[in-house]
């Protein structure tokens, strides 16, 4: 059994997978894994299918699988509009796909946008976007009925759409219903179920040659189940990849913990104007919709274990330190009997029963009835981040003559978002007693700090009832745009502009205790202006040759959603808070010689004054804590490439990737809130000790050259496809490669450097003028640290290594055949087969605990490092996997 | 058009049949248990058993794994209710005459944050020792598992929470009338005298009466520093203030009687701690244990009368 500790702490564990990826199919209009929004890990996926670009047309079917980002942007650089109405989310700046989720045909006319290609709807994000068509008149005519199967989030969907076409009357009409579906433990992760609607209705009126209205209305009332990272430790126990911590066992039945339920129902009316000749047109947009989201978390309170069954003192490694090789040998086993007594024990546990390692919920009803007084120990809450969007948009376009085109507009939203707790179900207990637990282990249950709503205190919750918190955001917008196109014979130049203005101000519904002043009410509203600009200058020498280069400049408000310092509690603004501002330049050249065609791109942007945040509980002060990093710079530069071979009229060969790099650029400034911490106390902890002057220094986050997340840095993709008599094959053979962990900001704080003892100053200055600081570069390099010169300047910083997640193959395969059948009827049948080798170990992304391997002890604010935790949560990242094998069938019906 | 009304219709159907997934009945939980059912008979009590390892007991610090079947049984007179006694239940031995040499008492160790509502006040417990280990911490006798503290040091801390499922089992239902929670009360002279200051009587279930050191006189108004935190108590006093936390967590009061001092010592970071302290003589019952001197720990609020309001 020794052998078998060392090999664990060695090798970390055995490796199979997880996740709840779906890919695609030639069916879908977004990549299915878009429309799959439901991917409990992070979710980006490009959403841009730009017309004539190769990489673009291709890298959402290639990529998808490892939630590949074009050029690692984030989500809210893309734009999407539907009916020419820009609809990305105010508070969180992507779009939701969950609003469009299994309306695939109701989408199916979609127009893929480059970032700096001009457009008649607005200015595209810097990676680009989407306009999606919904006229009802826009839906082929007909009967549509589509069937699939597959082994993914859910196994079945049926969808029917039905189109009239433009009727004799000038009315055209739309519909679309369909169900995708998996009851619980069919789908590809243990424990999950879903249950997913959609419907789109549409209706149009063409009044004259002039102008046509047109009213669609849409939505997908969804209720899912979510998987949970977890630990290659839990991974190895549990013996699988698809280990999932969010279910448990109750009363013999699977019941999971994390229940999404989300329905965005929407509502665009349009009204369409053109002149005589086409040459003019005026779109005018009003939409509203009102976004209900919702997830269940379990819930504690008191001295009540975490019910969690990965929670670290209930796996083995919590036992001793198994990374610790002065521990983790036989000479101190045998020594230390017990502790590999306990961790057998444990080990066994796990794998004895599968019940073992999953949520218990029988035990806690249990402990709930044994509550003297009703009060609820554990309970299930359900977080509602709801919007109510409103918006008002209006595009001119104008073809002044062959050479010149114009496209300008107006854009006006608001955004309510709505915040707030309810209590979903009390677990067989009477009430929950609305107070801070975190607060009233530090100032006692008596106190006005424990109170989460003075204006309530000590409220008896009651299942439905709101609780813990409640707030509102106020988000407004309002924008005005132009794009300008000349094209001549050979060159073609593009200029785009638009100024922007947002305010954002948050409404506290409820009067924290800790923070009497600035939780209730109005946090007054801040104002930002921003705007921007784009250049494209374009030569295209004949058709078969574009050689064209792409500058913009952006400054943007920052997100509502990292604006407050702790939003579920308190008013205040994030300190530092500015635009963010994005500076790009892409290089790129498109060919044709004879049957070789492709694209070649070089792109660089660099992202200044950004905003990140971060929650989570902190170990040192026993609380709930925000950590928000302000004034983040970011370069992204990296290299796409695209090429096809058209071998015969049925056969071609395609190879694309791209090698890029997306890192931080500096050390940003970091605020710390502590949501159960008197503001005084937190204020304490925003600052550290310069070592040689005894100075404050402001709170940083070392996080110069950290990568950023969650996307393959690395890509490459080779494709064979062949057709011939309307059957279609395509194998893919797809590389991933220098996908990196999200690092943890708070491990990287220099306070949290300062405590464990990574500042280094230096004793001496050698013969060179070097000084010496008395550590190893691989050290530095591997935990961080921050070297002071003898007059106490920061001399350099190093962030804390990243892990970088190893790469690997994925094969994937697709057969389609197109058959026509009696009385103009088609039917289509296409298989996806992804990741036909059963690729078990590629990681898609995960994160670093935060929280501490060592035991602090506090004094006066200051915090001594001691002996370390048994647990090393340095050593255990979570992790999402990619999926294994899995299909997608579907057959399509048109009649 | 109709089929555009169909599909109205499937719309409204679909919207209405959603959030129908998530339903789960609620369990019986009456007979819910985390413990074992099948350990044989008792075949010692608690102070035979404690005799029998009364060197592991006595030795600070010192505890044995047992290998053989050990089975005792003992009724819960303390625990984790208010979050004051860690991981702790209190097992007094049945049926034994009060104060007599066989009424003893020892501390089950069981890693959880919350453990009462499996092992609440007056249930009958029985245990099976083989796996286990015996000794004591700081003087308490204990039954429990090895582990390294926050301080680096080798001692008998709590089973895991998984051992209860093979060695301990319930015996009946809670008696919250059961005659082993009635509080010993003790002498001025027994608790002065330093025979009964051995292993046999920790821990055990006693009160005392006195008032309390840190209230009498103008110390009411001075606060005190903390040795680590280096920050000053607040005023009016209370029993635990965070400022005055020690390597333990827990802050020392001092309980002065007629036997001499006692010390209440009290855990930050539960109902206890934020009581005022009392500078009127209370009677406090508790968990007595004796290390230098005599030291009590409240398993509850209402552990001190008259109660603090």
């Amino acid at each position: 059994m020794v052998a078998s500790v060392l090999a664990f702490a060695a090798s970390a564990m055995a490796q199979t997978p997880v996740d709840s990826l779906a890919t695609d199919n030639s069916d879908f209009a977004f990549t299915e894994s878009q429309l799959d929004e439901d991917n409990d890990a992070l979710q980006v996926v490009p959403s841009v299918a730009a017309k004539n670009d190769p990489y673009l047309q291709n890298v959402g079917f290639r990529f998808s699988s490892m939630r590949f980002k074009v050029r690692a942007y984030d989500n809210q650089y893309q734009t999407t509009y539907i009916n020419g109405l820009q609809f990305s989310d105010a508070e969180r700046g992507s779009f939701n796909y969950s609003m469009v989720g299994g309306l695939n045909d109701a989408t199916r006319n979609r127009e893929g946008l480059d970032g700096y290609e001009f457009n008649n709807y607005g200015i595209m994000g810097i990676g680009g976007g989407s306009s999606i068509n919904m006229r009802a008149s826009q839906i082929a005519q007909g009967n549509k009925v589509a069937l699939s199967a597959c082994n993914r989030n859910y196994v079945g969907r049926v969808m029917y759409t039905h189109g009239t076409g433009i009727l004799n009357n000038g009315w055209a009409f739309a519909g679309s219903v369909g169900y995708r579906g998996a009851p619980m433990g069919w789908g590809n992760v243990e424990g999950t179920f879903y249950n997913g609607f959609s419907y789109y209705l549409a209706a149009e009126k063409l009044f004259n040659q002039n102008n046509s209205l047109s009213l669609v209305t849409f939505g997908t009332p969804t209720e899912r189940a979510q998987q949970g990272a977890s630990t290659e430790e839990a991974y190895w126990l549990a013996g699988s990849h698809y280990y999932n911590p969010n279910w448990g066992y109750q009363n013999g039945k699977k019941r999971n913990s994390r229940i999404v339920n989300s329905f965005d129902p929407t509502l665009i009316a349009t009204w369409d104007w053109k002149n005589d000749d086409r040459s003019k047109a005026l779109t005018t947009n009003f939409a509203f919709d009102y976004n209900l989201y919702s997830t269940t978390a379990l819930g504690w309170g008191g001295d009540a274990y975490d019910p969690r069954p990965d929670y670290y003192k209930n796996l083995p490694s919590g036992i001793f330190d198994v990374y610790d090789e002065t521990k983790n040998n036989p000479t101190w086993l045998e020594a230390n009997p017990f502790a590999l007594q306990q961790w057998n024990a444990l080990v066994d546990y796990w794998q004895s029963d599968e019940a073992n390692r999953q949520i218990n919920w029988d035990r806690m009803y249990y402990v709930n009835s044994q509550s003297q007084n009703g009060e609820a120990l554990y309970y299930l809450e359900r977080r509602h981040s709801n919007q109510l969007n409103m918006a008002l948009s209006s595009t001119f376009k104008h073809t002044i003559d062959q050479h010149q085109k114009y496209a300008a507009g107006v854009d006006f939203r608001h955004t309510t978002a709505m915040h707030y707790t309810t209590m979903a179900d009390l677990l067989g207990a009477d009430h929950f007693t609305d107070v801070s637990k975190f607060a009233v282990n530090d100032y006692g249950a008596g106190s006005d700090e424990a109170q989460v709503d003075l204006l309530h205190p000590n409220r008896q919750v009651k299942e439905g009832d709101i609780f813990n918190n409640h707030y509102e955001l106020y988000i407004n917008k309002a924008k005005a745009w132009a794009n300008y196109q000349y094209t001549a014979n050979m060159w073609q130049v593009l200029f785009a502009g638009h100024i922007d203005g947002t305010t954002l101000e948050r409404n506290g519904l409820m009067e924290n205790g800790l923070y009497k002043n600035n939780s209730y009410g109005s946090s007054g509203v801040a104002k930002f202006l921003g705007g921007g600009g784009k250049a494209t200058v374009a030569f295209t020498p004949n058709v078969n040759h574009r050689l064209a280069l792409n500058v913009s400049a952006t400054s943007k408000a920052p997100l509502a959603r990292n604006s407050f310092v702790a939003p579920r509690v308190q008013n205040n603004f994030v300190n530092n808070l500015t635009n963010e501002d994005v500076f790009t330049g892409d290089l790129s050249y498109n060919f044709r010689f004879g049957p070789f065609s492709g694209k070649v791109s070089a792109y660089a942007a660099y992202f200044e004054n950004q905003v990140e945040q971060t929650a989570y509980y902190n170990d040192q002060q026993s609380t709930f804590t925000y950590l928000t990093m302000t004034g983040i710079n970011k370069k992204h530069y990296g290299v796409e490439a695209a090429f096809e071979y058209q071998a015969t009229q049925h056969l071609s060969f395609s190879l694309m990737g791209t090698i890029a790099d997306a890192q931080y650029d500096n050390n940003p400034m970091a605020q710390v809130n502590y949501e159960g911490q008197r503001p005084a106390e937190t204020a304490k902890l925003n600052t550290c000790l310069n070592p040689i002057t005894g100075e404050k220094m402001p709170l940083q986050v070392i996080a110069k050259g950290m990568r950023v997340s969650g996307t393959p840095l690395t890509a490459a993709s080779f494709a064979i496809k062949y057709n011939i008599n309307y059957w279609f094959f395509e194998i893919d053979a797809n590389y991933f490669g220098r996908s990196y962990l999200s690092f943890s900001p708070y491990r990287r704080l220099n306070s949290t450097y300062q405590t464990a003892g990574k500042f280094y100053t230096s004793s001496y200055v050698d013969a060179n003028g070097n000084p010496d600081f008395g550590v190893s570069a691989e050290e530095l390099e591997q935990n961080g640290g921050i070297c002071f010169d003898q007059q106490g300047n920061v001399v350099e910083t190093y962030a804390a290594g990243q892990e970088e997640f190893k790469g690997g193959f994925m094969l994937d395969a697709s057969i389609g055949k197109s058959l026509r059948l009696k009385k103009g009827k088609t039917m289509s049948i296409n298989l996806n087969l992804t990741n036909l080798t059963n690729n078990t170990n590629m990681k898609t992304g995960g994160y670093e605990q935060n929280r501490d391997d060592n035991y602090y002890t506090e004094s006066g604010g200051v915090y001594t490092k001691g002996e370390g935790k048994a647990y090393k949560f340095s050593k255990n990242p979570k992790y999402y996997y990619a999926f294994p094998f899995n299909f997608f069938l579907n057959i399509g019906i048109k009649f | 058009m109709k089929k555009i009304f169909f599909l109205f219709a499937a719309a409204m159907m679909a919207f209405s049949m959603t959030s129908c997934l998530d339903q789960s009945e609620e369990p019986d939980v009456q007979d819910y248990t985390i413990t074992a059912s099948n350990i044989p008979a008792a075949n010692t009590t608690i102070a035979a058993m404690k005799e029998k390892f009364s060197s592991q007991m006595s030795t600070n610090n010192t505890f044995k794994q047992v290998n053989e079947d050990i089975i005792f049984e003992g009724v819960v007179v303390g625990n984790d209710i208010s979050g004051n006694l860690y991981q702790t239940v209190i097992l007094r031995s049945i049926e034994s005459t009060p104060g007599a040499a066989d009424d003893q008492c020892i501390q089950l160790g069981i890693k959880n944050t919350f453990i009462s509502p499996y092992f609440p006040l007056g249930q009958r417990l029985r245990v099976n020792l083989n796996g286990l280990y015996v000794g004591n911490y700081s003087k308490t006798p204990k039954v429990g598992q090895p582990y390294y503290t926050s301080a680096g040091n080798l001692r008998l801390g709590p089973m895991l929470f998984q051992m209860c499922g093979t060695n301990i089992q319930l015996v009946g239902k809670p008696n919250t009338n059961a005659p082993e929670l009635t509080p010993l009360e003790l002498s001025d002279d027994w608790f002065k005298d330093a025979k009964n200051q051995n292993y046999k009587n920790s821990p055990m279930l006693a009160k005392a009466t006195g008032i309390i050191k840190e209230m009498q006189g103008n110390k009411a108004e001075r606060p005190s520093t903390g040795e680590l935190s280096g920050e000053k108590e607040p005023l009016p006093k209370i029993f635990a203030p965070k400022a005055l936390y020690d390597a333990g967590y827990a802050v020392d009061r001092t309980l002065v009687t007629n036997a001499g001092e006692m010390t209440i010592r009290t855990s930050t970071q539960n109902d206890i701690a934020y009581l005022p302290l009392p500078a009127d003589s209370r009677t406090y019952t508790g968990i007595f244990s004796f290390y230098s001197g005599w030291q009590i720990q409240l398993r509850d609020v209402d552990d001190i009368y008259p109660m603090i309001k």
